[in-house]
């Protein structure tokens, strides 16, 4: 599953990341790595961007970066 | 050596959102120079702290960056900074890093990168006080103990624990401590070796370990464009110990957030405690419930947005016209005084106050905006605003912090303008710059209001005129967005995108002290910068509607009537009331005759025909013409060369009537009407796109360069000329 995919209420952890993507290699020196658990906080009234949050930070991240993280869900 | 080269000087890095800036600002007070560093649009603050032994420090606030990486402007300007690669300084003698205490893991993040450039370092543990409202408990002490520096919590907005930080950094001076760094496995420190055996060694360069660090982590680093070796050579170079890094096992992109965090995680053991009464929704997250919400969010985003909107368009207002209230009180005495000498007076009256009037007149909406968009910004909502509005601006390169600037260039350009720094994305930040003077700005509401008070509503009804008028406001925004699109496939072809992923930071209470200081910054930004710029450009437009204004031009006109002096003989009060009108109507007679002999007279019958395919005749040409320095003069300039006098406004039933009465003075159409309905809509037109006001001008050369100035002013002028010939021309096929 990528993040682009993922659903309110649940609980993800972080697979893998693209890290030739700028957006996500930003991401990564914020914590978001592999194993690092995240979650969709909101969407955008247009449905994109979305907002997630892990390791106690709350992002905007647009949907065409989101497909760069593959995320599996814990919960 | 003088007393500021021996100067301590001190940077200040941090997150963004930490509590940095507020910090900077209660260390150094309200001593602080603002600029530019240079080469870049990156905004430069430095200031004065008083120590407690009574050294003074230099302290520079260095940009808001989660990291060192590099890659965009104000990284790059944070690595040259603390490595001393900046113009004309050495390296800092110690750097303060501002750490969110409840983002204390990924802040770190930032410390460990900067430790790597081997400058000493005090760590401020802000909002400390928020923390442990939240129950967040630290211990400073062991983090102190496992770091290596000096660890000192602070709130920097009630000035808790700048006493111990003053002494942490005094001390630190002395002792030079050093943040403790990762150790690196086998293969970074062999890329490391090699790199710095290539450039350092063999090709002289002076690069910090750091440095290195970030040519080896960072895809593209803007280090690489400092580097004396060229290209040609450094590239293969740096790409040969990246691939070496990925065959020994370290994709090289990922390697330092993953080393590193490693490294800081157990660091962070015991250090953080949370307590079990720790609420899980913290009170931003059910603020943003709301503000975030598809349907909510979106209508007290829009409420929000009226409001400001209003606030610059309307409230301003009443300022505004104290401020030409006063200009025109100024202007009444220096005439009244100066009577004796009629050049000298237009000079002062018309051109050097009106001239100081013409760009303090912005002054009030510069205020207003810059009360709320630092409202805005030290509360947490605009990263909202963006988040909720982004996805209109993706196509053409923009995002969603291009909202307010654009918004409030509906209300005037230049506060819209100077709002873009709001924008860190400095590709941008540059369209929304070049497309800001589209939005349909204050000042040409006068202009739509007289010709559709003149022409479409005597024709087609209030209706009718209603819908052009918000047509009229439209058409700006409809032009821009396919200029912004194309902007951004020729202008910015090749330039570094700039990762747009935004944090929504908690909410804050917004100071009021940070919110004036932000009003008074701009303020006096425009009012030096932009306003020199703005005075010199009225002063020769005023010369060139002046000049050259020989006596024969007056001559002739008072001899047309049959007055060969200046004074009219009366001999009782009713030929004393004709002769009164018949003075006023001939020297309203001599103005326009003055105006038309002028330069800019002149110049306008010289390239009306470049006018021709829109219908304008030589006097239009001349209000368009003379209109370049701020649109809404060509009201004044049609009621005088219409000899009606320059103090005719948008709603004078004298100019409507005038202008529907006129008619072609020669050529093939003479004697038939110079106004009709295609005439006026290609006029108004012409007005909404066209880059006639001085002071947008003066700005963007401010916040971009006179290249850009001049380009747009040209660009915009062809698109508004274009479109006013194909509004005319298709107007009269029917």
């Amino acid at each position: 599953m990528r993040l682009d995919q993922i659903k309110k209420g649940g609980l993800f952890r972080v697979k893998e990341v693209d890290c030739s993507n700028d957006c996500i290699a930003r991401l990564m020196s914020m914590g978001l790595l592999p194993d690092q658990e995240i979650r969709l906080i909101h969407e955008a009234p247009l449905g994109d961007p979305i907002a997630v949050e892990f390791n106690g930070c709350h992002m905007s991240i647009r949907l065409s970066d989101a497909a760069g993280v593959e995320v599996e869900q814990i919960q | 050596m003088s007393t500021a080269e021996k100067r301590i000087r001190i940077a200040v890095i941090g997150n963004p959102n930490t509590g940095k800036t507020s910090l900077f600002n209660t260390l150094t007070g309200l001593r602080q120079r603002v600029g530019n560093y240079s080469g870049v649009t990156v905004e430069k603050k430095t200031g004065i702290w008083n120590m407690p032994h009574g050294q003074d420090v230099e302290l520079i606030d260095l940009p808001g960056t989660y990291s060192l990486s590099a890659t965009s402007l104000d990284e790059r300007v944070a690595v040259d900074v603390i490595a001393g690669h900046e113009a004309d300084s050495k390296a800092p003698d110690l750097v303060i890093v501002v750490v969110d205490v409840e983002n204390l893991r990924r802040n770190l993040f930032l410390a460990s990168q900067a430790s790597e450039l081997g400058v000493p370092m005090v760590i401020a543990l802000n909002c400390w006080d928020v923390a442990e409202k939240k129950g967040l408990q630290i211990d400073s002490k062991l983090l102190q103990q496992r770091l290596g520096v000096p660890v000192i919590p602070t709130v920097a907005k009630r000035k808790s624990g700048t006493d111990e930080l003053a002494k942490a950094v005094e001390r630190a001076i002395e002792t030079r401590p050093m943040m403790a760094r990762p150790y690196w496995p086998d293969p970074v420190k062999k890329a490391l070796t090699t790199l710095k055996d290539e450039l350092v060694v063999k090709r002289g360069e002076s690069l910090r370990e750091g440095e290195l660090q970030r040519l080896i982590f960072d895809r593209k680093s803007a280090v690489r464009e400092r580097l004396k070796t060229p290209a040609s050579e450094h590239e293969p170079i740096i790409k040969a110990v990246r691939d070496q890094l990925y065959k020994d096992g370290f994709q090289p992109d990922a390697a330092e957030s993953t080393l590193r965090f490693r490294f800081l995680n157990p660091l962070l053991n015991d250090v953080l405690e949370r307590q079990a009464a720790l609420k899980k929704r913290s009170k931003s997250e059910s603020i943003d419930q709301l503000l975030l919400h598809k349907f909510w969010g979106l209508l007290v985003f829009i409420g929000m947005m009226y409001v400001v909107f209003q606030s610059v368009y309307t409230w301003a207002g009443p300022l505004m016209d104290l401020i030409e209230g006063g200009v025109g009180w100024v202007q009444g005495i220096a005439s009244d005084a100066l009577v004796s000498m009629p050049m000298l007076q237009s000079l002062i009256a018309d051109g050097i106050i009106g001239g100081v009037g013409a760009f303090l007149v912005f002054l009030p909406q510069i205020l207003v905006l810059f009360f709320f968009i630092s409202l805005l910004e030290a509360s947490g909502y605009m990263a909202r605003a963006a988040f909720l509005m982004d996805k209109l601006f993706q196509w053409c390169g923009l995002n969603g912090k291009s909202f307010v600037p654009l918004l409030t260039s509906f209300a005037c350009a230049i506060p819209g303008i100077m709002a873009t720094r709001t924008i860190n994305d400095n590709k941008a930040r540059l369209i929304t710059i070049l497309i800001a003077p589209l939005m349909s700005c204050s000042a040409r509401l006068p202009v739509y209001l007289l010709l559709i008070g003149a022409f479409i509503e005597p024709q087609y009804g209030p209706k009718v005129a209603g819908a052009t008028l918000f047509a009229m406001h439209f058409i700006g925004a409809l032009v821009a967005a396919p200029f912004a699109w194309a902007l951004n496939k020729t202008v910015n072809k090749g330039r570094k995108p700039i990762p747009f992923v935004m944090e929504l930071p908690h909410y804050r209470v917004p100071q009021i002290k940070l919110t004036l200081h932000r009003m008074y910054e701009s303020g006096k930004e425009f009012v030096v910068r932009a306003g020199t710029v703005i005075f010199a450009m009225t002063i020769v437009i005023w010369a060139l509607l002046y000049f050259p204004r020989s006596a024969e031009v007056e001559n002739e006109i008072r001899a047309k009537y049959g007055i060969t002096n200046d004074t009219i003989s009366v001999s009782n009060v009713g030929e004393q009331i004709i002769a009164n009108d018949l003075e006023e109507a001939i020297s309203k007679q001599i103005d326009a005759a003055y105006l038309e002999q002028s330069y800019m007279g002149r110049f306008g019958k010289f390239v009306q025909p470049v006018f021709a395919p829109a219908g304008y005749d030589w006097k239009i040409t001349v209000g368009v013409l003379a209109s370049f320095p701020a649109r809404e003069i060509i009201i004044s300039t049609l009621g005088i060369t219409y000899a009606l006098g320059g103090e005719v406004d948008e709603e004078s039933g004298d100019l409507r009537s005038t202008l529907s009465n006129a008619k072609w003075e020669s050529g093939p159409r003479m004697g038939e009407p110079v106004f009709n309905i295609p005439v006026a809509l290609s006029i108004m037109v012409f007005f909404a796109l066209c880059m006639q006001c001085g002071a947008t001008l003066a700005v963007i050369a401010k916040e971009l360069n006179w290249w850009w100035a001049t380009g747009s002013f040209f660009a915009l002028t062809s698109i508004a000329w274009i479109a006013a010939v194909l509004v005319y021309q298709i107007g009269m096929l029917f």
